[in-house]
């Protein structure tokens, strides 16, 4: 199993957000999890990705054969996961170029390849930024400020084409883009997708699933996935909104 | 040994004290720690340190004679070592540089309206023993840097520098203290630009632990002039930089920045006050301070806008980043406006790292020390990168790096 989560119960400052959760993960699988606001989607992925705010009360994750807790923030980074921030933190004076190239590094670093020098990660970043129609001027800034929402996002998905994870999850991505660069976006994302990484995709709305083909769906309501299926379960919460789940 | 003891004994070698008028000054001065009449509670000049220890020092001062001013034959480029707080005469068609005359106390002390509020200037005006006067002539565009050494332990040095831009000139002004001795400098700048001059003083701090640095600086603008002065303090011991500036005439501009890394039990206190006495004036005060472990700072900006100057520009910031929970910085800015077409702000944020900015770098794979040093350099990094000379740039760099390297 490429990511096994089991039994988890999470809480934050008294309060309990993630509650007995399963889910398995194998690789070259897209997962996608839906759920009304407050169910617990970004809490799963703060906490997948290691943040130290929550209290971890019960339950166990496995990645690429790692238990999860064993590793800390910069390791599961390392190891090849990668999460897509919903609000993307704007770092003034923190340039783009430098930042993902000391990130590739270090990844590489821990997987005993050799580092990337200047001039190939300039002829990386630029074709990846390209791909993804970022003007090269928005490399000269820095780390997400100044950017609109949709700026935001796409320079999300260049950090993620770069470090090129096992597992990339990708939370509310869609939130706050207009068509046009949700299209971009979820190009990016396409092109990235092999038999060897898997995408655990968070939104609230089908439309996004409309251009990232899931290969299953979860509803997750009040801190559990209560059902999972194919994409059928989009079309059902299009229709019908999460009421039913509750 | 009380005030007044401790002058009578040493006035043979304080400078002026067979100067009768300079002579009541001091008895006035003298007067006021006797009588212990000033404001204890709002007295900015007395946060974080015991005055006592200032008060009570054992006076000991010596003249050394390897002071050199030398002009780099590179265009307009001048090197001064300054020892012990004195200077070598010198004098070309560009600059001239003097001892400092009882015309230049009584000038100051005269004229100034600090004095009485500020105790450490006070303190040098009282034990003055060193200090030179530097007069950049008319039309004149001039480097300077200036090395300041001091020779032995436990020196009382209390130096007072008088810096004159004449009419049309300009001044690029490098000063670095970098003493390792168990010693105390008390130096005051007195700065005076004439129409259409301009003056950029860096300074870089970087003393050993037991070594005190008290500078005050007192800068006046007339017409068309701009005094900026960008202080860079990495000292392990106590500093002290306060700043006066009087905008006097139409056009002039002050423009004051500081940067403060402190760590262990360092203190540094930091004041700017800019009054606006003409029109058309700008000032722009900005200080920034990374404190680590149990060391404490103080900022206080004051600008002060006369009912005359209209048209006025006065901006201050300050923003601290405190990396220890025991570590704490005290910032207190001021506006008094007394003229409405004017444009000011002021604004101050202070508190820990970005907990936030911290994850989001190490779920790009950096560590916890790097993300945290990364930070630190970006919160100063729109300072950094204004400076445009390469020579400081690097030498910043490099001292920043070594404050990083003890950050954990």
């Amino acid at each position: 199993m490429f990511l096994e989560i089991k039994d988890l119960s999470v809480k934050i400052e008294n309060k309990n957000i993630l509650k007995s959760l399963n889910l398995n993960i194998n690789k070259g699988e897209v997962h996608a999890i839906m759920g009304p606001n407050g169910s617990g989607k970004s809490t799963l992925a703060n906490v997948l990705a290691g943040k130290e705010d929550y209290e971890i009360l019960n339950g166990r994750i496995n990645f690429k054969d790692n238990d999860l807790f064993d590793l800390n923030i910069e390791e599961r980074a390392q190891e090849g996961m990668f999460l897509a921030f919903q609000y993307p933190v704007e770092i003034p004076g923190v340039n783009i170029t430098p930042f993902l190239h000391s990130a590739i590094n270090s990844k590489r670093k821990r997987m005993n390849e050799e580092e990337i020098d200047n001039l190939s990660f300039a002829k990386l970043l630029k074709s990846k930024a390209m791909d993804l129609g970022i003007n090269i001027d928005m490399l000269k800034r820095s780390v997400n400020t100044g950017f609109s929402g949709g700026e935001k996002k796409r320079y999300e998905i260049l950090q993620m084409s770069i470090l090129n994870p096992d597992l990339a999850i990708l939370d509310e991505t869609d939130s706050g883009l207009d068509i046009d660069a949700l299209k971009i976006v979820t190009d990016g994302v396409n092109k990235l997708k092999t038999k060897d990484n898997s995408f655990l995709i968070i939104t609230h709305y089908q439309k996004l699933l409309d251009y990232i083909k899931p290969d299953y769906v979860h509803v997750m309501v009040n801190g559990s996935i209560v059902k999972s299926g194919g994409s059928e379960i989009a079309a059902e919460i299009e229709k019908d909104g999460f009421q039913k789940f509750q | 040994m009380n005030i007044q003891d401790n002058y009578l004994k040493n006035k043979k070698n304080i400078f002026f004290s067979e100067n009768k008028d300079i002579e009541t000054h001091r008895e006035k001065l003298i007067n006021i720690f006797e009588n212990d009449r000033f404001d204890k509670k709002n007295n900015e000049s007395l946060k974080n340190i015991n005055l006592k220890n200032f008060i009570d020092f054992k006076y000991k001062y010596l003249i050394s004679e390897e002071t050199s001013v030398i002009n780099n034959n590179h265009e307009n480029n001048y090197s001064i070592v300054s020892v012990n707080g004195q200077c070598s005469s010198f004098k070309d068609d560009k600059i001239e540089i003097t001892k400092i005359l009882d015309e230049d106390y009584n000038d100051f002390s005269k004229n100034n309206t600090i004095e009485n509020n500020d105790h450490f200037v006070n303190l040098n005006s009282l034990f003055l023993n060193s200090g030179f006067k530097i007069i950049i002539k008319k039309n004149n565009n001039i480097k300077i840097k200036i090395s300041n050494i001091v020779t032995d332990d436990d020196l009382t040095i209390f130096q007072k520098n008088n810096y004159i831009c004449e009419e049309g000139s300009s001044l690029n002004l490098i000063e670095e203290y970098e003493n390792k001795n168990n010693s105390t400098s008390n130096i005051l700048n007195v700065i005076k630009l004439e129409k259409n001059s301009h003056l950029n003083h860096f300074l870089i701090q970087d003393n050993s632990a037991n070594h005190n640095l008290i500078i005050t600086t007192h800068s006046s603008c007339k017409k068309d002039t701009t005094y900026t002065q960008k202080v860079y303090n990495f000292s392990e011991g106590h500093v002290r930089n306060f700043h006066y500036s009087e905008l006097l005439e139409a056009n002039s501009e002050a423009d004051l920045q500081g940067i403060f890394f402190l760590k262990d039990n360092n203190t540094s206190n930091n004041k700017t006050f800019v009054k606006h006495l003409a029109e058309d004036c700008k000032s722009n005060q900005v200080y920034k301070g990374i404190l680590n472990d149990r060391s404490k700072a103080t900022y206080f900006s004051n600008t002060h806008v006369d009912q005359v100057a209209q048209k006025t520009e006065g901006y201050q910031l300050s923003k601290g980043i405190l990396l220890s929970d025991n570590a704490s910085y005290f910032s207190k800015p001021e506006l008094k406006i007394y003229a409405d077409d004017v444009k000011c702000s002021h604004g101050s944020t202070i508190g820990p790292i970005d907990e936030n900015a911290i994850f989001y770098l190490r779920s790009r794979g950096m560590s916890k020390i790097a993300a945290t040093k990364i930070l630190i350099s970006s919160f100063i990094n729109e300072e950094l990168s204004s400076i445009d000379n390469e020579q400081m740039s690097e030498l910043i760099q490099k001292k920043l790096v070594r404050y990083l390297s003890k950050v954990k």
